[in-house]
């Protein structure tokens, strides 16, 4: 029990340090965000008016008052979600913006990293377990061959097989022009329908990295005096591999999964750019190329959590699972 | 010494009449080239207890694996057959169905048939490599599965059960909520002697079960295997290289060499007439550190390679000191001689002559003597040379967790003396401090109080520079001497890195230097040595290049870390003797750290024996061992299994 709590406190305190970094970090930047917008309006020759500055500034609720109190605001603003509005989609707020653009990430990018993992642990276990067979040979062959090619060549390669000519898959998108996006069924259908090519093209390389870790693992814990135990306990053959062998071999695994699901929230930025999905990736490029200040500090903002939040969560599950982390936080 | 009286074999009548419980035929098993077991055939009866003894290399944990066909790939049956007689245990009702009657032949029943007879006949314990427990399951799990899948036992009943086998070895059954890393090594090998005897089996196949743990936990682990064998009935077969454990607890013994067994006879009898010349060199390899003299013999050479084709003749021969021409020709079967079986030509010729006696020695080999006083080697240890002063050292551990702190005294008050052409002996058990010691003495480690003084110098105050070039004057000799040589360098270049860092040797005086090493610590022609990586060498070899690299500085004082507790036994007298010779030829004076009182015996002037972190008696090696004053060294004495003094006595 003090193992989970004092991963708990931990966490506060990451969170802490990470959410008040944010918050010191923009302003050591030079420069004054009014100024640029307005000379972004404006082009770049003309001269700028002050009155101009001064009523961006208030319209975007630029920070006034001594740092701590501005701290203290900021840290308010934090808790109920207030993140200002958005310099690239003037009039809607960044909560707003991201609160648009984070299911799509979630739902692709989470299922994609979840099967990819399962199926890529079953596929090393299944592996090992068969070492040197013909289902190891192939896999493993298979996967260190698919590994050494580029995601984006993949992606490109299915556009143009599967949507291009063949036409099975839209192109492009999250959702097609027609259908309104509201919580109706044909609008699932459609988003579904969208999603497939994207994470087809996740899920081809998501368990490589999975499967090599997987089968080296368990390789090793099959030679493990316990696993040699447990078969010369008599034990079948499913319950040798799974709670002797594979138990032990995916601990390591769940640790990567576990962060892995930190990235989840910053959504991968290449997939959605080659399909033009509308997550938080292409939201985060559309931010940066636009110099939109609050947007990108939130979405960093996120990022940080949902790492931070992915640590608690393997410590965690690391705890759950393997009894010698628990002690050695107790002695 | 009741305890030892009841260790004495042959209170049961270990040949049981009639068929055997498990008939080895011809049995040869291959790693790829390598033909690990060579033509072996044995038997094994109901409740017997048979060791089977043997070196590195020489295919015995092999055998064993084959037995219970666990055999790691690529190791296949090549050949012959394990046949498994169940004929039902008289007098005693097993649940499930009945056994087989038929013999079975373990190489080629079905998986599932084997699976079925696996635990419930026949289980085994592993080498206390302290891995032979899942470490993410509880203790009552592993019993558990077991249990569930081999009976209809489920539940409290199954529970109870547990707690009575954990009983059984002495554990208190709340143990079973622990898991593995909670446990002791000690304890763990219980656990897994009690799990071994879960579902009452027939046969039970110890390897190595107590190498790596402390001689006075090792002694009670045995005494309680052989009570629960006597009281069940279940036969053993003891696999180890340990001598004395082997002959003291099996009433059979069986020696293999080069993957055939060479001699099977009555541990009793083998004691008093070892047959083939290899187990007289092993025996003459032993010794009771008690005797008035001490002798110990080690068999020169190495085994042979098993992987090279086209060996012919006995495979001893070249390590033979009794080899005639038959024995380079034409390799020796197993065949009943004396009174036991023997595969060796010279003894059956002599057993054919008469009673088998020969005119050699059962010591044979070549001999490290121990006299009983140390007359021959200069003058009194009192009056020789005193390189570096131990006083009065305390050293206390603190290891911080969140605001807990705990604190282990590792050394207290601990003073003595190293001197020229001396060794000391430190002797205790793992966790007496003796490694904190010997990392003050070599300056890594300053003590809280108290000083280490090497001539003028302050060891415990040195830093920096100053330590450094101390660090010329202390070398360590390791336990493990291929973890102590770097696989990517060849023993020219390791030897020639202490030369130039500390010697300024250079150039083309470098290479006559590192020849003059290898010479010295009997590496010759070291020519052919300079050139060669460690793991092309023996491991006695390996450990004569590590005391070469620690001669090169010319130091005064040598570490010996347990530096013979990794060699075969055949070969341990061999670098004991080495040791010897450079501490009385270049008076180093020498610090021999270790837990095995026989070769402190051989080789200590001085014994210091140390207890949790105190010095509980100290004085002339002979006095220690002989007349031991302190209950913890008698006791550290009374563990060492002895089967010369038992059977005397």
């Amino acid at each position: 029990m003090r193992y989970f709590v004092s991963r708990v406190m931990f966490f506060v305190l990451t969170l802490w340090a990470a959410v008040t970094l944010n918050f010191i970090i923009p302003r050591l930047q030079p420069g004054d965000p009014a100024q640029t917008m307005v000379q972004r309006l404006a082009g770049q020759s003309e001269a700028i008016d002050p009155a101009a500055i001064r009523a961006v500034q208030i319209m975007l609720g630029l920070p006034t008052g001594s740092i701590f109190e501005q701290y203290v605001d900021y840290l308010q603003a934090v808790v109920r979600g207030d993140f200002g509005i958005s310099y690239t989609y003037f009039p809607y707020t960044v909560t707003h913006m991201i609160a648009e653009a984070l299911p799509w990430t979630i739902v692709l990018v989470g299922v994609t990293h979840v099967l990819g993992f399962v199926i890529g642990t079953l596929l090393g276990a299944a592996a090992a377990w068969k070492r040197n067979g013909k289902f190891d040979t192939v896999v493993s062959l298979g996967s260190t061959f698919i590994g050494t090619l580029p995601f984006f060549w993949i992606a490109l390669i299915l556009i143009y097989v599967l949507a291009f000519t063949l036409r099975w898959f839209p192109e492009a998108g999250g959702y097609s022009g027609e259908i309104d996006p509201a919580w109706s069924w044909a609008f699932f259908g459609d988003a579904i329908y969208h999603g497939i090519l994207p994470a087809l093209s996740l899920l081809i390389t998501a368990p490589i990295g999975w499967i090599m870790g997987m089968r080296n693992n368990m390789v090793h814990t099959l030679g493990e005096d316990y696993t040699r135990l447990a078969l010369a306990k008599g034990l079948r053959q499913r319950r040798v591999a799974l709670t002797y062998s594979a138990r032990v071999a995916i601990l390591p695994n769940v640790t990567g999964f576990a962060l892995g699901l930190g990235t989840i929230l910053g959504g991968t930025v290449m997939v959605e750019m080659i399909f033009g999905y509308p997550g938080m990736g292409k939201l985060m490029f559309d931010a940066i190329s636009n110099r939109d200040y609050p947007l990108m500090q939130t979405i960093f903002l996120f990022t940080t959590i949902g790492v931070l939040l992915a640590n608690l969560c393997a410590d965690i599950l690391y705890g759950v699972l393997d009894p010698r982390v628990r002690r050695e936080a107790q002695t | 010494m009741t305890e030892r009286a009841s260790l004495e074999p042959g209170a049961v009548s270990p040949e049981g009449a009639g068929s055997p419980l498990l008939s080895v035929e011809n049995l040869s098993v291959s790693y790829a080239a390598t033909r690990a077991v060579r033509d072996v055939s044995f038997q094994l009866h109901d409740g017997e207890f048979v060791g089977l003894l043997g070196e590195s290399g020489s295919g015995k944990t092999t055998l064993g694996n084959a037995l219970l066909r666990l055999l790691p790939p690529p190791g296949r049956i090549s050949e012959g057959r394990v046949m498994w007689w169940g004929s039902a245990r008289t007098g005693e009702a097993r649940e499930g169905p009945e056994p087989h009657r038929a013999g079975r032949d373990l190489t080629t029943i079905g998986q599932e048939d084997l699976r079925r007879l696996r635990w419930r006949e026949m289980s085994t314990v592993f080498q206390s490599s302290m891995n032979s427990l899942n470490p993410v399951l509880t203790i009552e799990t592993q019993f558990r599965d077991v249990i569930e899948e081999h009976t209809a036992m489920r539940g409290a009943p199954a529970r109870q059960r547990i707690g009575q086998l954990l009983e059984m070895v002495m554990l208190d059954p709340s143990y079973m909520r622990f898991y593995p890393h909670e446990l002791s090594g000690g304890m763990k090998q219980r656990v897994a002697l009690a799990l071994a005897l879960a579902l009452r089996p027939r046969f039970v196949l110890l390897d190595e079960p107590t190498t790596g743990l402390d001689v006075i936990v090792q002694r009670s682990i045995l005494d309680n295997v052989r009570a629960l064998q006597r009281e069940q009935g279940f036969a053993v077969l003891l696999i180890s290289h340990d001598l004395g454990t082997v002959m003291e607890v099996s009433d059979r013994v069986m020696v293999m060499y080069a993957g055939k067994i060479v001699e099977d006879q009555r541990a009793s009898t083998m004691i008093a007439e070892p047959m083939h010349p290899y187990t007289r060199g092993l025996l003459g390899a032993y010794a009771d550190p008690r005797a008035r003299e001490v002798e110990i013999a080690y068999i020169p050479g190495r085994p042979p390679d098993l992987s090279r084709p086209g060996q012919r003749g006995c495979l001893f021969a070249p390590r033979c000191q009794e080899a005639i021409d038959v024995c380079r020709a034409e390799e020796p079967v197993l065949s009943a001689m004396g009174q036991g079986e023997a595969a060796c030509h010279v003894a059956e010729a002599a057993y054919a002559a008469g009673d088998g006696r020969r005119d050699q020695s059962a010591r044979a080999g070549e001999v490290f003597t121990a006299p009983a006083g140390r007359t021959d080697r200069g003058p009194r240890v009192e009056r020789r040379q005193e390189v570096l002063a131990v006083a009065g050292v305390h050293k206390r551990y603190r290891s911080r967790r969140g605001l807990k702190v705990t604190e282990v005294d590792a050394v207290q008050d601990v003073s003595f003396v190293l001197r020229a052409g001396t060794v000391t002996a430190l002797v205790g058990q793992s966790g007496s401090g003796k490694t904190t010691l010997a990392r003050m003495v070599t300056g890594v480690e300053r003590p809280d109080t108290g000083s280490v003084t090497f001539g003028e110098l302050r060891v415990d105050r040195l830093r920096g520079r100053g330590l450094k070039a101390y660090r010329r004057h202390v070398q360590l000799v390791f336990q493990d001497p291929f973890a102590a040589l770097n696989p990517a360098h060849t023993i020219g270049y390791t030897l020639s890195r202490p030369l130039i860092n500390h010697q300024d040797v250079t150039g083309a005086a470098l290479r006559p230097a590192i020849e003059e090493l290898l010479e010295r610590v009997g590496l010759s022609p070291a020519s052919t040595y300079i050139e060669k990586y460690p793991h092309q060498l023996s491991g006695g070899q390996q450990q004569r290049v590590v005391v070469a690299r620690a001669l090169a500085p010319d130091p005064e004082i040598i570490v010996a870390d347990e530096p013979i507790s990794m060699l075969d036994v055949s070969i341990r007298a061999e670098i004991l003797e080495l040791l010897d010779t450079l501490v009385r030829e270049r008076g180093i004076a020498m610090l021999y750290i270790t837990h095995d009182l026989l070769s402190a015996r051989v080789l200590a002037d001085e014994v210091l024996v140390l207890h949790n972190g105190k010095l509980v008696e100290s004085g002339a090696t002979l006095e220690v061992i002989r007349g031991a004053r302190d209950a913890y060294t008698r006791q550290l004495l009374d563990a060492i299994p002895n089967p010369f003094a038992t059977r005397r006595g």
